[in-house]
């Protein structure tokens, strides 16, 4: 092992860290120390995706986490970071990766689009013809000792694959099969965990713990409702109604009682802030299924006619009232036609056959 | 006085069920709406009671679910209360046509009619659904409750199949309790006493010695 770090200390740090102390930033030296070391190349590709994920892990506050990222871990290939262009540096990405195979880690950001042969989506040129990104999804990651899928979009689809769909974006995983996923799922994910991750994989050359969903333990295995600074308005049935008020977001649309992450506890943005504590709403944004919800309403509403739809307790309400109004009509006639009330007795004897 | 000749209907386990489970899906359905939305159905102090005697109504109706099944099955009483399409479907109209006003009497169907089977098979259903959901939201983070929920469509999904079927607990308690107490209150005492009168059904039922 290249670091003093035991493999449990580290992943004690990243799922403990509090917003004391900058895990990116604690890392990085330790991250220097394994390269330098000779630790697993990193390629970094970058398909449907905003360039979020990219910007989000840029954001860490250690002041040279672009050198670093680019030159000390071996991160070969960037495409806003490379200091190269055009199909020199694929032809190096490709290169790295062969000369590599089954050792390098191949990180994804976006998902991929493969419609029309995947036409939506060229990242560069290759021997003199188009290079798409689901080709280059599929021919490094079977040769990757590991894929790290950064952003909801790779790891599960995301905004891109979301209907209408209409360039059939798929998450990594159903590209390629059989080469071990790692997803660090957000929208954009959290630096700590971009960093933490590739920290892991450098540093131990090996897989972190993962949940069903593919999501390393150490940083996705808390639920934000349990941890939320405004559980005490939701204990207390407190609900801010408008944006700005105090109380709980839940009627606002949080999907907190649902989402994992701990930003709770991790904040945002060099330890400032979080997405609840900032006032807005947890919008889910690490669940498989992001963003497949109406973010700042509590469930979706039912289509009740063509273009037309109603919550849920719209349509229970009238259906119940309608029960209501069906209930008096037939009590008036069961006492009608005698069979509740004072003609009961008489009718019974009728009715005997 | 005359004396009233009284058959047994419900055994003590039937009433004893009927009755927690009745008691864990009212508190159920309450607490569900508070949870749902606290403002509109202000029946509870607060958030966390609530919540908690949604989690311990749930538990209780587990057991409750489980023991009437079993039961039904030990006791053979499933062919009494399980809608068999077979047997039942035939005898709709009929029933139909009874409860309509369009006919004054039924042929003898049994302990229950073909629409009440349909139904208390149905909440069967409903109960296992409400039972599912509710531990995939209740355990987010146990890996099975989320694979399950994540293959079933999701989390909100799943929130809004727990709140349908409580609706439809909602529509069909309504009716279940109408056409019940509505046929005479011999038969909601029956599920107090277990007894009925012997010619209780003898008014509408015209094939009484089936
Ligand atoms: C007859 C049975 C049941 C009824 C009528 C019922 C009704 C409801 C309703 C209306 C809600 C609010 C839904 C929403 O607006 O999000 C709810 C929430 C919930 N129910 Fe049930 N439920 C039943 C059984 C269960 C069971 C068996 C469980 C198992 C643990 C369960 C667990 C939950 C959980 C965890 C929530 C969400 C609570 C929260 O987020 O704070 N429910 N239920
Ligand atoms: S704001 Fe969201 S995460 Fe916080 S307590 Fe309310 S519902 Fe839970
Ligand atoms: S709190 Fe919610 S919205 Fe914010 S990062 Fe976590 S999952 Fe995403």
């Amino acid at each position: 092992m290249p670091t003093k770090l035991s493999r449990r200390d580290f992943v004690r740090l990243c799922a403990g860290s509090a917003a004391a102390i900058s895990l990116s930033g604690f890392l990085v030296p330790f991250i220097k120390e394994a390269a330098a070391a000779g630790g697993p190349p990193v390629i970094w590709i970058q398909g449907g995706s905003c360039t979020g994920c990219s910007i989000s892990i840029l954001n860490t506050v250690h002041p040279d986490i672009e050198k670093v990222i680019t030159e000390v871990i071996g991160l070969h290939y960037h495409p806003n970071l490379s200091a190269g262009a055009g199909s020199l540096v694929i032809d190096e990405m490709y290169r790295v990766a062969a000369e590599n195979s089954k050792k390098f880690y191949l990180v994804v950001e976006g998902a991929v689009p493969v419609a029309d042969d995947g036409a939506y989506c060229i990242i560069g040129e290759r021997n003199g013809h188009h290079l798409t990104f689901v080709q280059a999804v599929k021919e490094l990651g079977s040769q990757a000792a590991g894929i790290l899928n950064f952003g909801t979009c790779s790891a599960y689809g995301g905004f891109p694959a979301t209907p209408p769909n209409p360039t059939e974006c798929k998450p990594v995983k159903e590209i390629v099969k059989n080469v071990p996923i790692v997803n660090v799922p957000g929208c954009p994910p959290h630096p700590d965990w971009m960093v933490g991750t590739i920290a892991h994989v450098v540093l131990y050359n090996e897989l972190p713990e993962l949940d069903a969903f593919g999501r390393p333990t150490m940083f996705f295995d808390k639920i934000i409702h349990d941890n939320c600074q405004r559980r005490q308005y939701f204990d207390n049935a407190i609900f801010a109604k408008n944006f700005g008020e105090p109380g709980c977001m839940l009627e606002l649309g949080c999907k907190g009682p649902f989402a994992h992450c701990d930003s709770t506890t991790r904040l945002w943005n060099g330890g400032t802030n979080w997405c609840v504590k900032a006032g807005g709403v947890c919008i889910g944004c690490t669940e498989p299924q992001f963003p497949a919800w109406p973010i700042y309403e509590r469930l979706p509403e039912m289509p009740v006619a063509p273009g037309i739809t109603a919550t849920v307790d719209q349509i229970g309400g009238v259906l119940a009232a309608a029960a209501v109004v069906g209930i008096g009509g037939h009590l008036a006639g069961n006492i009608y036609t005698g069979r509740i009330g004072s003609k009961k007795n008489q009718d019974m004897k009728e009715g005997d056959e | 006085m005359k004396v009233v000749l009284m058959d047994d209907r419900h055994s003590v386990w039937i009433r004893i069920f009927h009755w927690i489970n009745m008691v864990a899906i009212m508190l159920l359905i309450f607490t569900g709406f508070y949870i749902h939305a606290p403002q509109s159905f202000p029946l509870f102090g607060n958030m966390d009671g609530a919540r908690m005697v949604h989690f311990a109504m749930a538990y209780v109706l587990c057991f409750g679910v489980v023991l009437r099944v079993y039961y039904a099955i030990a006791a053979k009483d499933a062919h009494n209360i399980v809608f068999n399409p077979k047997k039942d479907i035939p005898n709709l109209p009929s029933m139909m046509k009874y409860y309509l006003f369009m006919s004054n009497s039924h042929p003898d169907y049994g302990k229950y009619n073909p629409g009440q089977k349909a139904m208390y098979t149905g909440w069967l259903f409903m109960a296992l659904i409400q039972i599912v959901t509710g531990f995939i939201l209740y355990k987010p983070q146990v890996a099975f409750w989320a694979n399950l929920g994540d293959y079933l469509g999701g989390d909100i999904a799943i929130r809004l199949v727990h709140l349908i079927v409580t609706w439809l607990f909602v529509l069909t308690v309504l009716a279940h309790v109408y056409l019940d107490v509505s046929e005479g209150v011999p038969v909601l005492k029956s599920m107090f006493t277990g007894k009925i009168p012997r010619d209780f059904h003898g008014d509408q039922s015209a094939d009484k010695s089936a």
